[in-house]
């Protein structure tokens, strides 16, 4: 594939992406199946009664109850609700949590809403559980690539990406029973069961 | 979305064992599905550009979770192979299986509601019941994931040793 074909199918590969997100991001409200934060910051009393999850950041501990707010898409506070029925061991200010049950108004205003909680899941019990998340996630991503860049290299000229001569001592190609070396990407013999690939032959270098 | 570190080891554990009866599947070729299990986490640009600020661009509402579900991922893989000039359905087919084995493995996670997220989108937005495995942040998940991985690479590396030439 040469290079002005291939800019164009990624022209047209993102737009479509492009259109997933609008696609997704329009009816996203409707039809996840409880308030959202936007829907609630919209005064939410048409949800009292009834069966929700949300999303909460936590606000305060106390002894069986926690205070939440639920935000919106800026992350501005759509709603402060007074949870009960709450397992709080571990649990800390800064945490997230997904609360379920009947959502109720506040008779004394002093929330915009209360709740029982039928089930709560710990989604981060501290702000720490949400950086140790952080930490591990872009370890995983420098691990995938590092070991994607230690046998290919980015060809940027055509953006594509080209494999690396195999220098490791263990063989990073597979080793047939035989111990004959079946280098799949540099030789330029086809692969035994090229079959699964059908558009394999492709090769127009630019 | 268990973290991305367990979801990378979960790739590289499943394409070595793959490879255990698939020839052509070396390490390059695994080193693909690794890169495909980071696609749907590609949404985490929203904590450096969020989706109000591209909705004040384009006019229109837009979601980045879109990018961790089927459709973002059948994309997402489609863009990545445009980058193999080779070997393209072989590329698609594991950015595809690395990035199936991320979402599959968040469709088991912990929901307060017993139902999964909305990945199957846009094929259907409903929302599949549950094992209600895990959540993200406990540790116990990323052990489990690199003892997994471990085990793994000492039973493969082993495994090539034996059948080194002499």
């Amino acid at each position: 594939m040469n290079r002005r074909r291939k800019f164009v199918l990624g022209i047209v590969l993102s737009a479509v992406l492009l259109g997933l997100c609008v696609h997704y991001g329009t009816t996203y409200d409707d039809a996840w199946p409880h308030p959202t934060g936007d829907q609630l910051a919209g005064g939410g009393d048409e949800y009292v009664g009834d069966h929700v999850l949300l999303f909460g950041d936590v606000q305060s501990v106390h002894e069986d109850s926690i205070t939440i707010h639920v935000t919106d898409d800026y992350g501005d506070v759509a709603a402060a609700l007074e949870v009960r029925n709450v397992e709080t061991t571990d649990l800390e200010p800064g945490g997230v949590v997904q609360v379920y049950g009947v959502l109720e108004s506040d008779s004394t205003g002093a929330h915009d809403g209360t709740m029982d909680a039928e089930e709560i899941v710990v989604v981060n019990s501290s702000p720490d559980a949400a950086t140790y998340k952080y930490v591990a996630s872009a370890l995983g991503g420098l691990f995938a690539a590092g070991f994607f860049l230690r046998h290919w290299r980015i060809d940027l000229r055509w953006l594509r990406f080209e494999p690396r001569a195999e220098a490791s001592p263990h063989g990073t190609d597979t080793l047939s029973v035989d111990g004959t070396k079946a280098d799949d990407t540099t030789s330029s013999v086809e692969e035994p069961n090229g079959s699964r690939d059908a558009d394999s032959e492709v090769n127009e270098r630019g | 979305m268990a973290d991305l570190l367990t979801h990378v080891l979960v790739a590289y554990a499943l394409g070595t064992v793959a490879s255990w009866r698939l020839e052509w599947l070396s390490k390059r070729w695994i080193a693909v599905a690794m890169v495909g299990a980071v696609l749907p986490d590609l949404n985490r640009i929203g904590l450096f550009v969020t989706d109000p600020t591209i909705e004040g661009v384009l006019g229109v509402p837009f979601a980045l979770d879109a990018l961790q579900t089927l459709g973002g991922l059948l994309v997402l893989a489609g863009i990545g192979t445009l980058a193999f000039d080779r070997y393209r359905g072989r590329a698609y087919g594991l950015l595809l299986a690395g990035g199936l084995s991320h979402l599959l493995l968040d469709a088991v996670k912990r929901y307060a509601d017993g139902q999964a997220g909305t990945w199957l989108f846009p094929v259907t937005w409903y929302r599949h019941p549950t094992p209600n495995l895990y959540v993200s942040s406990d540790p116990a998940v990323l052990l489990v994931a690199i003892s997994i991985a471990f085990a793994i690479w000492v039973i493969d590396r082993r495994w090539v040793d034996d059948h080194e030439p002499a």
